[in-house]
């Protein structure tokens, strides 16, 4: 396993991370001894197959469940000071609007909870629609948007209150294959101008090495981090880098590495 | 994007006058039918009338089963003009829809605390739930003199004991319905409010009390029939001096059928009158629930 040497500097450090299930059926080991260091500004995916413990992993960084064993820092602090620090924006599978808030309110949402200035909150969110070329849909609720109009909404209200980190699990997993490719590439518009560090969880291969700096490979049974691959194709990309040859042969690698993992 | 509203703009009153009709079509068959039985075994004993023929008596019982049309709109007449007379049945409707109003309002408050509780705390749910349900076992009837003496002796007299009674019937489906609303959030919704680090307070105030108001309305729509019927039912069963209720009281003892068809029929007015009004500040209080 990769061991980063200047630990000290990353934004997420995971080490020797462990987590357990106790069940009426005995233990279910979902991670184990997983080590993982994130720089500022990368784009990490985690990929793997289902029960492979890429979700478990984004749960623990974001202080939704606590490891059994193990260490994580986040800007070096615990998950859940991180959590109380708000270090982090999260957006989940599904796009968990809330149905009586229109668009733009349900943006205000966490700027509401963590009691930002009325004055400037406003502003924010309209800032938030305009990255993610919603603001004409300011005023409409949640049901009168497409799944990934949804999911777009979503991501400006993750990322409203300028956390560091965007902790994104399978986002696009439920929409279709063109919504998903212009997310994508939305996505990376985003996260270059945001400089955001996005962690992300995903079970495309394709999507996984288009997006990322790096791209983490899981197994099943029990979960760990397999190997972890550096996606060394150019930035910014486009359109034309799913095209590239080197994307075919990393786009392989992965694809091998899952199929050894999974026998 | 368009609105994607598929706002069908049919008119709804068209299946609504449809049943009406046929209902006044099948009003005169169905008002002979019924009483013209009575009609005949009222001839056949001989008494003093007007009318010559079983068919033309079934108009002018003094007690019908069914009141003729001509009958029904003399009732209507003699009983509702002038309105606002303590003894006509308006000025009565309206102190049980006040009644049954404070008695709504009183249900909502004790209902929505009781939900709060329920849904905070298992232990109270637990020691408390099968109380609740065991109140609502016990009969109307029987609670309402009991609790207008009670109240009596503190001088709560008067519309305020019927309000009670309503709100003690109302009270169980808002709280059931609102602790069920309160418990509605999806696990993906609770874990939003997490990676914010709400507070147990904001999660009640952004997430669960606004989830559920539609529950409300469903549980108050269902409530404000009851406290109806409660009202009523403690006008009936203790000492009132005005209300639906006491008029029924007093024209059920004079044998009145008219009179007790007239006040019917102006009690389910104000039953669909106050769901209406519930289903219409459900639509201004509710403008994201989708319509159609």
């Amino acid at each position: 396993m990769s061991q980063n040497p200047s630990s000290l500097n990353s934004l997420v450090s995971v080490k020797n991370v462990g987590m357990v299930f106790r069940s009426s059926a005995g233990e279910t080991t979902a991670l184990q001894e997983a080590n993982l260091e994130i720089q500022q500004g990368e784009f990490i995916s985690l990929i793997g197959p289902s029960g492979c413990g890429k979700t478990t992993l984004l749960r623990l960084l974001a202080d939704l469940v606590s490891a059994t064993s193990g260490e994580i820092l986040i800007g070096g602090m615990t998950p859940s000071v991180a959590r109380a620090n708000r270090a982090y924006g999260y957006v989940f599978q599904a796009p968990v609007l809330y149905d009586w808030r229109t668009v733009i309110s349900n943006v205000l949402l966490p700027l509401e909870i963590m009691n930002y200035p009325a004055q400037t909150r406003k502003a924010r969110a309209e800032e938030m629609l305009r990255l993610v070329g919603l603001e004409k849909f300011a005023k409409n609720y949640p049901w009168q948007l497409s799944g990934g109009m949804q999911q777009r909404v979503s991501i400006a209200r993750a990322l409203a209150f300028d956390p560091k980190l965007l902790f994104m699990d399978e986002p696009f997993g439920a929409l279709d294959e063109i919504t998903r490719e212009n997310l994508n590439l939305e996505l990376l518009r985003l996260w270059r101008e945001t400089g955001k560090t996005v962690i992300f969880v995903t079970h495309s291969i394709d999507e996984a090495v288009f997006l990322s700096t790096r791209v983490v490979v899981m197994t099943a049974r029990p979960g760990r981090i397999e190997r972890i691959i550096e996606v060394d194709l150019p930035q910014p990309r486009d359109e034309n880098t799913r095209e590239l040859p080197r994307f075919f042969e990393i786009s392989t690698e992965i694809r091998e590495c899952l199929r050894r993992g999974h026998q | 994007m368009n609105n994607p509203t598929l706002e069908k703009k049919s008119n709804s009153f068209v299946p609504l006058l449809v049943v009406a009709v046929i209902g006044l079509i099948l009003y005169l068959p169905v008002m002979l039918l019924a009483n013209y039985g009575p009609a005949q075994k009222l001839l056949s004993s001989g008494a003093e009338l007007e009318c010559k023929t079983a068919l033309e008596c079934a108009f002018q019982m003094r007690n019908p089963v069914v009141p003729a049309p001509m009958q029904l709109w003399d009732g209507f007449k003699n009983m509702s003009l002038p309105p606002l007379e303590p003894t006509s049945v308006p000025y009565n409707l309206l102190v049980t829809a006040g009644e049954t109003l404070l008695g709504l309002l009183l249900a909502s408050v004790t209902g929505l605390l009781l939900a709060v509780l329920l849904v905070s705390s298992r232990a109270f749910e637990r020691s408390v739930l099968p109380w609740l349900v065991a109140s609502q076992t016990i009969p109307i009837v029987a609670v309402a003199p009991m609790l207008a003496v009670l109240l009596g002796q503190y001088g709560v007299q008067g519309w305020v004991p019927k309000a009670l009674i309503a709100a003690f019937i109302a009270f169980f489906p808002i709280c059931i319905g609102l602790a069920k609303g309160l418990r509605s959030p999806d696990p993906l919704s609770l874990d939003l409010m997490n990676t914010y680090h709400a507070s147990r307070v904001q999660i009640f105030l952004k997430l669960r009390f606004p989830a559920s108001v539609p529950y409300l309305f469903t549980a108050l729509k269902v409530s404000a029939a009851a406290a109806l019927v409660g009202s009523i039912v403690a006008e009936i069963s203790s000492i009132s001096f005005s209300g639906l209720g006491k008029m029924l009281a007093e024209n059920s003892r004079a044998s009145d059928g008219v009179a007790l068809w007239v006040i019917m029929i102006y009690g389910a007015v104000l039953g669909i009158v106050l769901v209406a009004l519930i289903n219409w500040l459900e639509r201004v209080l509710t403008p994201w629930q989708r319509k159609g």
